[in-house]
């Protein structure tokens, strides 16, 4: 009776843990960063803003299936992106980079490992990965340019470093123009080898 | 025959009542409460409660007592003592059937959940639209990745890790004489 009552709970448990596991949120994620509760950047002042998640990356997956396969793959394998972009013009600037310090600590409390840290006169770039088991389940970037823009990008699922690194490195988009360029001249003073 | 024969108090019509609404009663005895509920108001109404409550039980699912239970009021009847058997081969296959149940419930309100939290369907046009963010989301990675490795490769990897070697190897070729005036 008691071995009955123990293989039936057994089966229960791992039946509720797998459909709940199904319904999981892109918010369960543990790639996944809670930009809007951190409050990185102004909501109202924000240049680019970008929410794709669910469903909608499956179905980007399939479109570009045939004509951009590597494309596909990657979006295939991702939970969630967002990216929150915001001209540092008529902000405060001290206050977007302390919040940026804020946010690095934040993930560095919760186990993201720094990639790239890049400090050089004024601007900061930082890379972190989440790993999950050896695999990377997240990635997240935060970036200021003095007098120009900020950026978070935060990238949620199966991320595969090389794959991803090509793929950005091969699109240069119109939109792009806004992005900060790097000054001339510039030497990073304090950059860190990959962890 | 008197006349409280014939005319049964209340008091008397309310015990014929039940037996009346059972069919219990004599043609004679029904005629008589008859007679009586003609001229009181309180025992028909008692009459038809009493009709409305046997129809309602009437309406009710009958419930089939199953056989062991039968069995074993029988056996307590005749004065048998009752064996208690902790396990019955039912007891397995209702737990398997509560599980089944739960893990169902578990399952359907997992499914209705994630059903009611997906969005409609969208358009061709709002997935161009996404595919073109999810681009312009990996260009600005590639744009700022590609920016820092630049100035990694020119200033760090020249300094940090192409002179030292070059040093390292000086070093090994010249003596400390020559480190010394590179330095």
């Amino acid at each position: 009776m008691r071995r009955t009552i123990v293989i039936l709970a057994t089966v229960l448990l791992v039946l509720a843990g797998s459909a709940a596991g199904w319904a999981q949120k892109l918010t369960d994620q543990p790639g996944y960063v809670p930009l809007g509760q951190l409050d990185l950047f102004p909501q109202d002042k924000l240049s680019v803003e970008i929410n794709i998640e669910g469903a909608l990356l499956s179905l980007i997956a399939a479109g570009a299936k045939q004509s951009e396969p590597e494309f596909s793959s990657l979006i295939a394998g991702l939970k969630g992106i967002t990216v929150q972009a915001i001209p540092l013009k008529g902000v405060d600037e001290s206050l977007v980079r302390t919040k940026i310090g804020r946010t690095v600590h934040w993930l560095e409390d919760r186990g993201w490992k720094s990639t790239m840290k890049v400090r050089d006169q004024g601007e900061e770039t930082y890379i972190y990965l989440k790993e999950i088991d050896g695999k990377i389940a997240g990635l997240t970037l935060l970036t200021l340019s003095p007098g120009d823009e900020a950026v978070v990008i935060n990238i949620v699922g199966r991320i595969d470093p090389a794959q991803i690194g090509r793929l950005s490195q091969s699109l240069n988009l119109p939109h792009l123009k806004q992005v900060p360029a790097p000054a001339p001249g510039k030497k990073p003073e304090k950059p860190e080898k990959p962890e | 025959m008197n006349r409280h024969q014939h005319d049964p108090s209340c008091h008397e019509a309310l015990d014929l009542i039940e037996p009346y609404v059972d069919g219990d009663l004599s043609a004679d005895e029904a005629s008589r409460l008859r007679s009586h509920l003609e001229r009181c108001v309180s025992c028909a109404a008692e009459l038809e409660l009493a009709t409305r409550i046997q129809s309602e039980l009437r309406a009710l699912p009958e419930l089939d007592c199953p056989p062991e239970v039968l069995e074993k009021v029988r056996r307590a009847g005749r004065g048998e003592v009752v064996p208690f058997v902790p396990r019955s081969r039912t007891t397995g296959l209702r737990i398997a059937a509560a599980a089944a149940m739960l893990t169902l419930t578990l399952g359907g309100g997992a499914l209705f959940l994630s059903l009611q939290r997906q969005p409609a369907q969208p358009s061709p046009e709002e997935i161009a639209q996404a595919t073109q963010e999810a681009k312009i989301a990996l260009a600005y990675l590639g744009k700022v990745t590609r920016r820092a490795s630049m100035d990694l490769r020119e200033d760090v990897l020249q300094k940090r890790l192409i002179e030292p070697a070059a040093r390292g190897v000086s070093r090994s070729l010249g003596g400390p004489q020559k480190l010394e005036k590179e330095r």
